[in-house]
């Protein structure tokens, strides 16, 4: 094992302008905020992003104009509506998209992580899905049956947030968690793969459950400690979405005079992290804490 | 306070019950359809009217059906199978979602993905910003150029749940927007086109009904959505005055099957008496 603890800024300089960016969470959990706030910062443009259910991260990064593409199954801001920035870019033709469904999206992802080209998969007959020109039939050369092949995903970067860590890039689940996501997978077939987590805790605690690691050091290239690195999603049992701030995210979304002066005041402005958590109130964010 | 003010008071709560009604209506349509050791997918589902009619109606059906003839009924909630529905919380957050006590939620989604490809569901329940007359589902852009009009969520699941799923239905209001010809883009497969019928290398039937706030639809042996009942109240015109294609209308169309006294009382006290999953 190498140490492999960095900053927050040294961790996200790792995505770099024009990469394909696998980005983790989903819904309204362990979006990786925290660190791309600072990819918007660094003034990264270009990105192609891969996403499951994707919210905040999304529409951050293109509210920022740091994304051309987007591939993935949802973009949205669940029971808050629509992800503003991502809607308007896409319906203005600034991001291009291409749609994936659940299986398909599995797919891409488990084909990367077992290191095989593509998947084969039961076709989705007559869906839009389907109709994605990098996708190519196949016949099984054992049954007959007719399937899809789908290619592996091959993200430059993969961009996670997880609840613990240690300073080698393990990366430990709580027992109880939301575990509606892919998180795991995209890990397993990531190339250049960047976490952060609520908190860096010392390698024996680590080790004491090592089947709580669903990330292993061997796979991480940088780690970082990002408390509340998340916000203003949740990180799933250690506290939860802050709903005042995402509905104000949402308002000023909708208002393309209103956004430029949101997304400065809240990530472009800052410093770093710990000027964006003095600008939410850390008693705020105390608030949002439901304890593990 | 005006006299004005009060009338609309009235009007409001009238209102409100009258949904509340419909929302009764709807969820015991949906309980008759399940049937015992049915294994029923359920959407995690948003907020407002697009929660309660991707949720709660199929929760609440869910149950009736568990109480009654389908004791051996499981759902499965977003990633959670057999969520503790003796108390479902008042607001609904991340941390509830979380902390929901229940069989199973395995650590990698893929896995509810499989049993879904695999044909273990045997119901699915969805919804749409557009439904066409062959049951085709839109969830993923409105405007059929180079570039949407309206950019919607994508696609999640859905296209896997016409497709693998052996009984769909679908929840919606009617409302001419949603009830269109067909849809700008097919998120999900129903029973194809006027052209070209559902391939029938498809490893399910298709959507199985269409459950809507003033009546309910099946499909004819052509796969053309077919006007099966009519909610109490509700009349043909009135119908049809909300749809953007006629459907198929047999001769004669009987009245929705309203809930049983019994099956009123279990909704309100036992099954949703905080009125949050029928609320809206």
């Amino acid at each position: 094992m190498r140490r492999k603890l960095t900053s927050i800024a040294e961790a996200a300089a790792l995505v770099r302008s024009g990469d394909t960016v696998a980005v983790g969470g989903s819904l309204l959990r362990r979006q990786p905020m925290a660190l791309l706030r600072e990819v918007a910062r660094a003034g990264t443009t270009d990105l192609s992003l891969i996403t499951w259910a994707s919210s905040l991260a999304t529409d951050m990064l293109v509210g920022a104009g740091a994304v051309r593409h987007w591939e993935g199954i949802y973009v949205g801001l669940w029971w808050h509506g629509a992800a503003p920035s991502f809607r308007r870019a896409v319906e203005r033709g600034a991001v291009t998209v291409v749609d994936r469904s659940e299986s398909y999206m599995t797919a891409r992802l488990r084909a990367a992580a077992m290191g095989v080209p593509f998947l084969p998969v039961r076709p989705v007959l007559g869906a839009g899905v389907s109709e994605v020109g990098d996708l190519r039939g196949v016949v099984c050369p054992f049954t007959g049956d007719e399937l899809l092949a789908v290619p592996a995903a091959t993200p430059d970067v993969t961009v996670l947030h997880g609840y613990v860590g240690d300073e080698y890039g393990n990366v430990a689940w709580p027992a109880q968690r939301d575990s509606d996501d892919v998180d795991m997978l995209m890990a397993a077939g990531s190339r250049r793969l960047v976490v952060s987590v609520e908190r860096i805790v010392p390698h024996e605690e680590i080790a004491r459950t090592p089947n709580l690691t669903y990330i292993p050091h061997t796979k991480v290239d940088a780690i970082c400690e990002a408390p509340f690195g998340a916000h203003p999603g949740s990180c799933d049992t250690v506290y939860d979405e802050d709903e005042p701030e995402i509905a104000a995210w949402s308002r000023a979304g909708r208002d393309p005079d209103a956004w430029p002066g949101y997304l400065e005041r809240t990530a472009l402005d800052l410093a770093d992290h710990d000027a964006y958590l003095d600008a939410v109130g850390r008693d705020r964010l105390e608030r949002l804490a439901v304890g593990a | 306070m005006s006299g004005g003010g009060r009338v609309a008071a009235s009007d409001a709560r009238a209102g409100l019950e009258a949904r509340g009604r419909v929302n009764e209506v709807m969820a015991a349509v949906v309980s008759r359809e399940l049937h015992d050791d049915d294994l029923v997918f359920v959407g995690v589902g948003t907020s407002g009217r697009a929660f309660t009619l991707a949720v709660g109606i199929p929760m609440v059906a869910a149950r009736l059906a568990q109480e009654r003839h389908a004791p051996g009924l499981d759902i499965y909630w977003g990633n959670l199978l057999n969520p503790d529905l003796s108390a479902v919380p008042e607001h609904l957050s991340q941390d509830t979602i979380t902390r929901w006590p229940g069989a199973y939620a395995p650590t990698d989604i893929g896995s509810k993905v499989d049993m879904l490809v695999r044909g273990e569901f045997d119901v699915s329940f969805e919804s749409a910003a557009q439904v066409d007359r062959f049951g085709n589902c839109n969830i993923t852009r409105i405007g059929t150029g180079a570039l949407p009009d309206v950019r919607l969520v994508g696609s999640l699941a859905q296209p896997e749940h016409l497709a693998f799923v052996q009984r769909p239905i679908i929840v919606v209001d009617l409302s001419p927007r949603v009830f269109v010809e067909a849809v700008d883009f097919v998120s999900s497969a129903g029973h194809g086109t006027a052209e070209r019928p559902r391939d029938p290398a498809s490893r399910a039937p298709g959507p199985a009904l269409v459950v809507t706030d003033r009546c309910v639809f099946d499909f004819d042996d052509r796969g053309r959505m077919r006007l099966r009942s009519l909610h109490e109240g509700t009349t043909l015109e009135d119908v049809l005055s909300r749809m953007s294609f006629r459907p198929e209308v047999p001769a004669s169309v009987p009245t929705t099957p309203p809930p049983t006294d019994d099956e009123v009382r279990a909704i309100r006290h036992a099954i949703d008496p905080s009125g949050s999953l029928l609320r809206a």
